[in-house]
């Protein structure tokens, strides 16, 4: 069955994310060897039953503790998994550091800018579109807690796709080897 | 006046200047680079974490990494 793990930072919304999408099923799992927890469900995507893995909150994905050890074999062991990178769109810039990393390792990438409501009552302006461009990875709003944008999050699923890493540095403008 | 995130006191605001080469790949998650506002929120008694802000984000951090974080203050 194909998977779909929800990975990001700790309290960027990656449970409601989870329960929202999951439904019914699901089931709370001990990483063996561990006493980190983490949850697994099903949900329809593109007419076909896909698992849906709540992975435990992670900085990046060089491990400082057992929860962040856990985040990163499971994602090391789900090497053809579409990977939903969650952030806080009140703190973007704190969790493009894990993104980046995914982008890095290659796997399909799907963005959901959450908490969307934090950053507009904040006043922070986020470009979704323009993050998109510069990424190349696809990027959603969504407010998970009111069940806002979750729609096109998951019919956007189908379009995830594995961003390129040089090619992000010279849209973004920074060095790279090919750049400037 | 530099100093060391270790030693800054409560509320007290600065940019960070150098962080250890040895713990950057390490706080680079959290948000904590160089060049970066910080802001001290609080510090935990008996050698106790410390909780500061950077970019509206609390984050704790060990005494042993603040130490290796230095700091330019305003004075």
């Amino acid at each position: 069955m194909k998977k779909v793990l929800l990975m990001g930072q700790a309290n960027v919304g990656k449970s409601v994310l989870f329960n929202r999408l999951a439904g019914a099923y699901v089931t709370e799992s001990n990483y063996s060897g561990t006493t980190v927890d983490f949850a697994k469900g099903r949900m329809r995507l593109d007419h076909e039953d896909v698992e849906i893995i709540d992975v435990p909150g992670t900085f990046s994905l060089e491990p400082k503790d057992r929860a962040e050890e856990v985040a990163a074999s499971m994602l090391k062991e789900e090497k053809g998994a579409l990977v939903v990178c969650v952030i806080d769109s009140s703190k973007v810039e704190r969790g493009l550091y894990l993104t980046l990393e995914l982008i890095e390792k290659g796997y399909p990438l799907v963005i959901a800018l959450n908490m969307w409501d934090v950053a507009k009552s904040g006043n922070i302006k986020v470009d979704a579109e323009k993050l998109e461009q510069i990424l190349g990875v696809p990027v959603v709003p969504t407010v998970a807690t009111r069940g806002e944008g979750l729609k096109e999050l998951v019919l956007t699923m189908k379009k995830a796709a594995p961003g390129e890493i040089e090619k992000i540095m010279e849209r973004a403008g920074g060095k790279s080897g090919t750049h400037g | 006046m530099e100093k060391k995130l270790s030693q800054m006191k409560y509320e007290e605001k600065g940019r960070i200047k150098k962080i250890d080469r040895s713990l950057r790949a390490q706080i680079a998650g959290m948000g904590i680079r160089e060049g970066k506002e910080i802001e001290m929120m609080t510090k935990q008694p008996i050698k106790g974490p410390l909780v500061v802000n950077v970019d509206r984000a609390n984050t704790s951090i060990g005494l042993g990494l603040a130490d290796k974080i230095i700091v330019e203050v305003e004075e």
